[in-house]
């Protein structure tokens, strides 16, 4: 019986200029999997997200993403994605509550949820994003990832600038993901030990 | 309503509190827009002053100055509507959770109000300074209101197109002026004519169309602009 939540793409290619980042790269990820994707800096693994996540358009290739067996059009699989990057960033301006309101507002969730996350990811709820350290704002990160249960995970660097606490809580909240028949795809430049890793993909520069 | 609906209209009210408080927490854009539009105003009426123009010029001549100082304060800070998110990289959270239509229209609010300020301090001072009297203040009223809905709404689409390039405020000004050019001659036609207190109606139901294009021209426009 074929899965239900299911992310396959094949081909995919995309080039900035004349810079051709990624050459056909082609996957696929099952519920209660991770894909883990390595490689050196340059090599395409943020783009790969990217592309996968809708924010970018691929010049070439096909990205398949299924939720209760419909294949989702690329404006909606952006809205459904969680996705968590170095280059994501949130408002400075607000607190992390606020922050969290915010994001909840605009995808019509309640704002406990937001509250929920904050106190599950442990920041404070009245500091501004601006004064909070690397490895908080790691953390609102995830908690942004999150907030609206999404299936399908795309985590650029997950444990970038994490201590071991942070780490753990990381492996967990991805644990749990995974658990309840989300899956994920991973990008690092190293390997990482995680849970349920059924497939790695190696690009290259 | 529909639940679609009011979850669109709580989108869109989401992103313009949201504006209102981060602007209130920064005064960035209010800053340099009193600022641009405060010391231009007074450069204007210390050159001229009440004497400075023919009695016969001044109603021609005052509007299209008015005009002038609300474009530039309105250049100096509305391409940030857009441009802050790039610069600061929140526009990928934006992109990731906003639905693109709400998402423009909280902006579009947020210029609009931000315009409304601009224009509340700066035309009654304008007026004061150059000592000039207005015949049809209802007229001239309508034509701040129409005015400014026209050039926020334009500034808005343009704001995030250039929002993505480099070299943003110098793209704003080469993008902005055919697309603002038609509204300023109207809104000058129509302040003149609230000036002078004779006709006028023609500029003004001009206004409303290139509103009305504009508004929907832009809602139209911004998702393909905003998402690849």
């Amino acid at each position: 019986m074929p899965a239900t939540t299911l992310l396959e793409f094949s081909g995919v290619v995309r080039a900035f200029g004349r810079l051709r980042v990624l050459g056909g790269v082609s996957g696929r990820v099952a519920p209660g999997t991770v894909l883990a994707v390595t490689g050196p800096n340059g090599s395409g693994k943020s783009t790969l997200l990217k592309c996968l996540a809708g924010l970018l358009a691929p010049d070439a290739g096909r990205i398949d993403y299924r939720e209760e067996g419909v294949t989702l059009d690329t404006a909606t699989r952006r809205r459904r994605v969680g996705f968590l990057s170095p280059d994501l960033a949130l408002y400075e301006e607000l607190t992390v509550e606020e922050n969290l309101h915010f994001f909840c507002r605009l995808r019509a969730l309640p704002a406990s949820r937001g509250g929920e996350l904050r106190e599950r990811v442990g920041l404070p709820a009245t500091r501004r994003c601006g004064a909070l350290s690397s490895g908080m704002r790691q953390r609102l990160r995830w908690a942004f990832a999150l907030l609206h249960r999404p299936r399908l995970l795309l985590l650029d660097e997950p444990l970038e600038h994490f201590d071991a606490g942070g780490v753990e809580l990381a492996r967990d909240l991805l644990g749990e993901h995974l658990a309840g028949g989300g899956l994920a795809v991973v990008a690092n430049p190293s390997r990482l030990e995680l849970p349920h890793v059924a497939d790695r993909l190696e690009l290259a520069l | 309503m529909s639940r679609t609906a009011s979850s669109w209209l709580s989108e869109a009210a989401a992103v313009f509190a949201k504006e209102w408080r981060c602007e209130l927490r920064t005064r960035y854009a209010l800053n340099t827009v009193l600022l641009f539009a405060f010391t231009t105003l007074v450069m204007v009426s210390v050159a001229l002053g009440p004497m400075g123009v023919d009695s016969a010029a001044r109603a021609t001549v005052l509007p299209m100055l008015l005009w002038l100082i609300l474009l530039f304060a309105a250049a100096a800070g509305l391409p940030r509507v857009f441009g802050h998110e790039e610069e600061k990289h929140t526009a990928t959270a934006l992109r990731l959770a906003a639905t693109p239509s709400a998402l423009f229209c909280g902006k579009l609010a947020f210029s609009l109000t931000l315009f409304a300020a601009i224009e509340a301090l700066t035309a009654p001072l304008f007026l004061a300074m150059m000592q000039l009297p207005v015949a049809a203040p209802g007229r001239f009223l309508a034509t701040l209101v129409l005015g400014g809905w026209g050039l926020a709404a334009a500034s808005t689409l343009v704001a995030a197109i250039v929002g993505q390039a480099r070299g943003q405020s110098t793209l704003f000004a080469v993008l902005s002026f055919p697309v603002l050019l038609p509204l300023l001659l109207l809104a000058i036609e129509a302040t003149r004519a609230a000036v002078g207190g004779g006709g006028g109606a023609d500029s003004l139901s001009r206004l409303v169309l290139y509103d009305a294009a504009m508004t929907v021209v832009s809602l139209m426009l911004f998702p393909a602009i905003w998402n690849p």
